[in-house]
């Protein structure tokens, strides 16, 4: 799997929304440092709210972080880099008015490939995923999982070495999202590209990482980094592995308490809302 | 609809009263009877547009009959004279130019509340701030009622063609940056942000997510500044003017020739639905992915 190759190099990043003393300050992400190994599938998961998707943000040159710095390819990252980075978002973020054809072409368009290689690069994505005889469909007339499909297609068209999902099954069926998994772990066995996956699922990090980066209730960092010692793809049976098992209640563990400090820490600050509203 | 249900009440009761045969045979018309008028319900539910017809038809039998039977000649003319009188009402010297002039008004109206409107919209929609501070003006000068002012636009634009186009833009536009307000507004952020991932350009996204997003706003926007347009000329015209529609129709009005007022005021709403028709087909067109 890796060359030992960093590709996404993450240095002391911080991030806070609004400014100390504001109401709507937090600081959703604190002093958290990552190297991501080229070729490798990173999960990260942690509990809500605790900068797991800020930190995909900062990756992809969407949001500036108030600390830190991060560096793709050894270059730092101050916007996005269409070039390197492709993303998949957790909502379908297809455009709805173009057929899911026409939304690979516009990405490759937005990507800046000569037209010459639409049409080619627009095919062999689609059969990647499975969904060439869809090609002249608008995203309304597809289901939930094909719509992420679509998504992934727009994303791997663009040859990126890095590829940003976050949650990308997250508004998916349990049944669909374990059968996009598997997909997505053959598909990945194949492209050798870099991901960093964000999910709320166990079993999904479990099943897809290389390496799961479990996240400490806000302000987040990486409170521990799990290895998955699994080749891809990833077959159906690993999920029933007693190796699946064992890592999957480690996560379980470490999540637990964090889930449990993150509701926590929400509360008083519900109740010290419904004070101020009081005489 | 109870009728229908005591039908199906008859037909289980049906076995039981073949019994009797004198009692069976006008049961069974009825039941007929009943299930014919079922039938016909059914096709008249299935085809909205005969109904819109009879309610177009009865409409213009009461004028027809109160135009004819029960009312002075002198204010209301009945639909089949109307019709008749049309070509006449065309060939009325002056009636040919004035269908031109207040069309070309229309046209050109409707031209700048549109190059107005659409680059207003889109500014005041796509930033936040402008749309605070701003959008609450639209509103208000869209609420006041700008007949109020039109003495003003006819002594800052005379009494020709200009005030009657300043006029209908007054009554256009506002539609217009509204309804591009409100649809740049709903438009899913994750959209612009997914395209700004892949490498957009400001232009690319402006062409390629902004623009196809709006377009049923901005044809919906098209068509209620044309109603607009159309009003604002018209209420110019009627007000002072010595040419286009408005003109005759007073004209028409003050010397009691009913026929060839409803006559010109029929061409005029020709004009108005094939207007919108236009839009609408066009509008029908880029719709295709709904």
């Amino acid at each position: 799997m890796s060359t030992g190759e960093i590709a996404i190099r993450i240095k002391n990043v911080g991030h806070q929304f609004g400014e100390a003393g504001e109401a709507r300050h937090v600081r959703a992400l604190t002093d958290t440092s990552l190297d991501v190994v080229r070729g490798e599938l990173l999960c990260l998961i942690g509990p809500s709210g605790c900068g797991k998707s800020t930190l995909l943000n900062v990756i992809g040159g969407l949001l500036a972080p108030t600390g830190g710095t991060v560096e793709v390819a050894g270059k730092p990252v101050r916007g996005p880099m269409p070039g390197d980075i492709a993303y998949v978002f957790q909502e379908s973020a297809l455009f709805p008015w173009n057929t899911v054809d026409e939304n690979i072409r516009l990405g490759m368009r937005f990507q800046g490939v000569p037209k010459s290689e639409h049409a080619g690069r627009a095919e062999k994505s689609l059969e990647a995923v499975g969904l060439a005889e869809f090609a002249d469909h608008y995203p309304g007339q597809l289901s939930g999982g094909m719509r992420q499909r679509a998504a992934l297609a727009r994303a791997l068209a663009l040859q990126t070495g890095i590829l940003l999902m976050d949650e990308p099954f997250g508004a998916l069926d349990e049944q669909t999202r374990m059968i996009l998994g598997e997909d997505l772990s053959v598909l990945l066995a194949r492209t050798e590209k870099t991901i960093v996956f964000v999910t709320h699922s166990l079993g999904e990090a479990v099943f897809l990482a290389d390496r799961v980066a479990v996240f400490s209730a806000r302000p987040g960092t990486v409170k521990k980094l799990i290895r998955v010692d699994e080749p891809h793809p990833r077959n159906p049976a690993f999920v029933t592995s007693e190796k699946f098992t064992a890592l999957r209640n480690e996560l379980y563990d470490l999540l637990h308490d964090e889930i449990r400090a993150a509701v926590a820490s929400e509360a008083p600050r519900r109740r010290r809302g419904a004070n101020g509203g009081a005489p | 609809m109870t009728s229908i249900r005591s039908s199906g009440v008859a037909t289980t009761a049906r076995p039981r009263a073949g019994e009797d045969p004198v009692l069976s045979s006008p049961l069974d018309s009825r039941l007929r009877g009943n299930e014919r008028i079922k039938a016909a319900r059914t096709f008249l539910l299935r085809h909205p547009g005969i109904v819109r017809l009879g309610a177009v038809v009865v409409i213009l039998l009461v004028w027809e009959i109160a135009a004819r039977f029960f009312m002075d000649p002198m204010f209301i003319s009945p639909p089949s004279r109307v019709f008749a009188s049309l070509g006449r009402v065309l060939h009325t010297a002056g009636v040919p130019d004035a269908l031109q002039l207040t069309f070309f008004e229309l046209a050109v109206g409707f031209a700048i509340a549109v190059a107005i409107g659409l680059p207003l919209g889109l500014a005041i929609g796509l930033q936040p701030f402008a749309r605070r501070s701003l959008m609450p003006i639209v509103l208000l000068v869209y609420g006041m009622p700008k007949i109020t002012i039109l003495p003003l636009f006819i002594l800052f634009f005379g009494i020709g063609p200009e005030s009657k186009i300043a006029f209908g833009v007054a009554h256009g536009v506002f539609p217009i940056i509204i309804t591009i307000v409100a649809g740049v507004q709903n438009l899913k952020p994750i959209l612009l942000v997914s395209a700004r991932s892949m490498g957009a350009s400001r232009w690319q996204m402006l062409r390629w997510v902004i623009f196809p997003h709006m377009i049923p706003s901005f044809f919906a926007g098209m068509r209620l500044g044309m109603s607009g347009v159309l009003l604002g000329v018209l209420l110019a015209e009627l007000y002072v003017s010595t040419a286009g529609i408005g003109y005759f129709t007073t004209m028409f009005t003050e010397n009691f020739q009913p026929t060839k007022l409803f006559g010109l005021i029929a061409m005029l709403a020709a004009m108005a639905i094939a207007l919108n028709e236009m839009v609408r087909r066009a509008e029908h067109r880029f719709n295709r992915w709904r």
